[in-house]
């Protein structure tokens, strides 16, 4: 793939900027992508990868900068100008319309006609073909609110490719995927490359960078500070990863693992719901880091939301610290200190219009005993601190959440639980979508919390590196059972894979 | 035979299954109440009956569907109403085709403003539509201060064409079993059947359900946003036409209950309040079922002002109950918490 001969620019972006609302997104940026060629875009959130992006793809209009596609400069006004020429684009948070099916939404802007109606048999079968490559055995009938999130992630990647580009951007496309699926992506964007196409390929996971691109360029802070060529510079993990923090790269914060042995401090028993959850029992103990894996949509999201009280038709015994509670509201779940940080944090966990102040206010003024004024000044100093601890980068306490960063967002969520009196902090994905650095920051954060015996955790993660590195105890979810417990050394992630496809069926013993 | 069962779940757990089990139970009470409910002349008369509120509730599902919603669509039934009877000359037969050209004309400007104040100009379309409302009933009681007016002869083919003369007595036997107000309703559906095979059928739906994510898709949504409330308007047209056939005189205040009938209507049928979701031929039986209940209430015997007040609250027990039973079998099939941002 390196030959580097008649190579043909298919896209130079130079100089371009853009502001939100006097936040800077991008102070400076560079891209460029040649035919045939999968060029990674690197960088930590909120370093301007998906900024860039969005502008190449006609959503934004650049402040100031040049794009120039096959040579040509171009303003893009909308999205449909920029499809026109040939440029598709996977978005980070989906494209996708909620209530239409899986071949409508794939064919969405770019429908056929025949006559004055929609041919919807050709659009159909081209769907079809798509789908078969990306995931086999995908009904293309299905409406999008059915299916999982994964589902959903590979139908927009089906919707670009659908749209036959030139110039492709995913953006994280990766991130709600398992493996196997990583894997037919993999083949289908080489599949591309060989047919001409410009892939622009954005991820957080080194290790598919490595795999599947011919270049990287790497962003940090609004502008691109190193290109690197594999094919001419080596693939070389440990320079990319200092570009990406701007520092050298530490070691992997690797949790000491511990047995624990502390007394439980919850203790779940046949804890049921619908089809999703059944009947789950398992203990958590003092100062235990608790994972719960499997395969991506076995549960394991709901699992958290049962324990946080959001649904009130769940069924089971739970006890906390020796009282029994029963979790049909998140009010009387976080009167029991069972904070959730929820995966889909824009819609779960934060205010995005309101300031960051709010936001981490705001659970403290609806469930514990406030002064009739509320003390401003004391808030915003503790407020101060939880913006340092986690090294949240804002530009002020009065700033929109919605202006800060995915990952500098996920930390809010995590800091508004902070000046609580934790017993069990429920993360669910706290990490999907958040770079490098930020990840670092967050899991070393409740690391100590947990070394200083303040809190226990249930984590549930979807990439498996997380959960090797941070759980004393893992449990393994299958259709909304625990089919296997790992402790201790068992944890790695061939045993995690194996559980989690039910290799050895004899794993059954493990629940209770 | 296990793929038959599944789809029969698939078709239960549609909230349109719950909504034909309601209007087969409405239809069995209203048929024990009336003795001759499914006598033609009965059957007839209930369809002149029902026939704006489905024509209205019709239209007002395709705006919701796009994520709008049309708060005006009463008064603008009764500018129509007024725009017709005044251009029409009694005397002059042919005044009647400019009273529907003029009509049309300005039903489609309605559409077109709330269309833009909607689509182009992001106000709310609560707001946009409650404000227009004002401007129809203005001009509405300009051209008509009074309920009156006049309308010629020919216009009857809209409600009864028994009384018309110079018609076959074929004819006349013919829509004594077929009144025109089916045809309206035929030709409301048509419509519909046509556009929701083209693209714009298709982008009512996309905008509806999210439209930053159609717009990512390349679609212009401010049009279709726009290209909507038109669809609505031909709706209101319809309607109309059919007062104007039935009473021969235009009224300013004619469409003031239907807004909120045909929206509640809507919603019974299915079609859900925050957009996307629903079909415009179930709303239609939505319309039915709460025609049969207002009938249900009336033949219960109580006085006006506890049909009124009952009316009520039935609307707002049938929302919640189709709300309930749609959010009830989501979670099933999706998992609940799978949201799209």
């Amino acid at each position: 793939m390196s030959e580097r001969t008649n190579t043909v620019k298919v896209l130079e972006a130079r100089g371009v900027k853009k502001n939100f609302g006097g936040v800077v997104a991008l102070s400076n940026g560079n891209l460029e992508c040649e035919q045939g060629r999968i060029t990674g875009l690197l960088g930590a959130n909120g370093s301007g990868k998906s900024t860039i992006s969005k502008i190449i793809a006609g959503v934004y209009r650049p402040d100031a900068g040049e794009i120039r596609l096959h040579g040509k400069p171009v303003h893009y006004r909308n999205p449909n100008e920029a499809r026109q020429d040939g440029i598709a684009m996977v978005y980070q948070n989906l494209s996708l319309v909620a209530d239409l099916t899986v071949w409508q939404n794939i064919v969405l802007g770019g429908e056929d006609s025949r006559g004055p109606f929609l041919d919807n048999r050709s659009a159909k079968e081209r769907a079809r073909q798509i789908v078969d490559q990306l995931l086999p055995g995908l009904d293309i009938r299905k409406t999008i609110y059915e299916l999982a999130p994964g589902q959903m992630q590979i139908v927009e990647i089906a919707k670009a490719i659908f749209a036959q580009p030139k110039l492709l951007i995913l953006d994280e496309p990766t991130a709600a995927l398992e493996k196997a699926q990583v894997k037919s992506l993999f083949d289908t964007m080489r599949k591309l490359v060989a047919g001409g196409v410009a892939i622009v390929f954005t991820s957080h996971r080194l290790w598919e960078v490595l795999e599947i691109c011919d270049d990287v360029t790497i962003f940090r802070n609004g502008e691109n500070v190193g290109n690197i060529d594999f094919a001419r510079d080596g693939k070389d993990a440990a320079k990319i990863v200092s570009h990406i923090t701007g520092e050298e790269m530490k070691a992997r914060a690797r949790k000491r693992r511990q047995i624990a042995q502390g007394e439980p401090i919850m203790r779940i028993r046949n804890l049921r719901y619908g089809e999703l959850l059944k009947d789950v029992s398992f203990e958590l103990r003092k100062g235990e880091i608790l994972g719960v894996g499997g395969l991506a949509g076995q549960g394991q999201r709901e699992l958290l939301l049962a324990l946080a009280g959001s649904y009130p038709g769940s069924t089971g015994d739970v006890e906390v610290a020796g009282r029994a509670v029963r979790l049909t509201r998140p009010s009387t779940a976080i009167r029991n200190s069972l904070l959730l940080v929820p995966g889909n944090r824009e819609q779960e966990g934060l205010f995005l219009k309101h300031s960051l102040f709010t936001n981490i206010v705001f659970p403290k003024l609806g469930l514990s005993r406030q002064p009739l004024f509320t003390p401003r000044n004391r808030y915003a100093e503790e407020c101060r601190t939880i913006v340092s601890t986690l090294s949240i980068r804002t530009s002020g306490l009065d700033a929109p959440v919605r202006t800060l960063s995915g990952g500098n967002q996920q930390k809010v969520v995590v800091g508004k639980w902070l000046t609580f009196e934790t017993n069990v902090l429920l993360l669910a994905d706290p990490a999907k979508g958040v770079d490098v650095g930020a990840k670092r920051d967050l899991y070393d954060y409740i690391l100590r919390q947990v070394h200083e015996g303040r809190m226990s955790v249930i984590l549930y993660a979807s990439d498996n590196e997380e959960l090797v590195d941070y759980c004393d105890r893992l449990l393994i979810m299958y259709e909304g059972e625990i089919v296997a417990t790992l402790e201790g050394s068992e944890i790695n992630e061939d045993a995690i894979v194996a559980a989690s496809m039910r290799v050895s069926r004899s794993a059954h013993e493990a629940s209770s | 035979m296990s793929r038959r069962a599944s789809s029969l779940r698939r078709a239960i757990s549609k909230p349109e299954f719950s909504i034909f089990l309601i209007f087969v139970a409405m239809l069995i009470v209203t048929a024990l109440l009336q003795k001759n409910f499914f006598e033609t002349k009965s059957v007839v008369r209930n369809i002149n009956a029902f026939a704006p509120i489905i024509l209205v509730t019709m239209g007002q599902a395709v705006v919701i569907i796009s994520g709008g919603i049309d708060l005006s669509a009463g008064t603008a039934v009764s500018l129509i109403t007024c725009v017709l009877t005044t251009v029409m000359k009694k005397a002059d037969p042919v005044s009647g085709v400019w009273a529907l050209l003029a009509a049309l004309a300005v039903a489609l400007m309605m559409g077109v403003i709330n269309g833009i104040g909607i689509g182009y100009l992001r106000i709310p379309p609560v707001i946009v539509t409650f404000a227009t409302s004002f401007m129809w009933l203005g001009s509405a009681l300009f051209l008509r201060p009074t309920p009156g007016g006049e309308a010629v002869d020919w216009f009857y083919v809209f409600y009864n064409v028994g009384s018309m003369q110079g018609v076959s007595e074929g004819l006349k036997a013919f829509t004594a079993i077929f009144p025109p107000a089916l045809f309206l309703i035929l030709i409301g559906c048509a419509l519909w059947y046509l556009l929701s095979r083209m693209r714009i059928g298709r982008y009512i739906y996309a905008v509806g359900s999210n439209s930053d994510s159609a717009y990512e898709s390349g679609i212009d949504t401010a049009r279709v946003q726009t290209a909507a409330c038109m669809i609505n308007s031909v709706f209101l047209f319809l309607a109309a036409l059919f007062f104007v056939g039935q009473s021969q005189s235009g009224d300013a205040r004619l469409g003031d209950p239907l807004t909120l009938r045909a929206i509640a209507a809507a919603v019974v049928g299915g079609i859900a309040l925050t957009g996307g979701r629903g079909s415009v031929y179930f709303a239609l039986v939505g319309a039915l079922i709460l025609s049969l209940v207002n009938k249900i209430i009336f033949f219960a015997n109580i006085s006006y002002a506890y049909q009124t007040l009952v009316g009520g609250v039935i609307v707002i027990v049938a929302i919640a109950a189709s709300q309930a039973y749609t959010l009830y079998n989501r979670r099933i099939i999706a998992g609940d918490g799978v949201t799209l941002s």
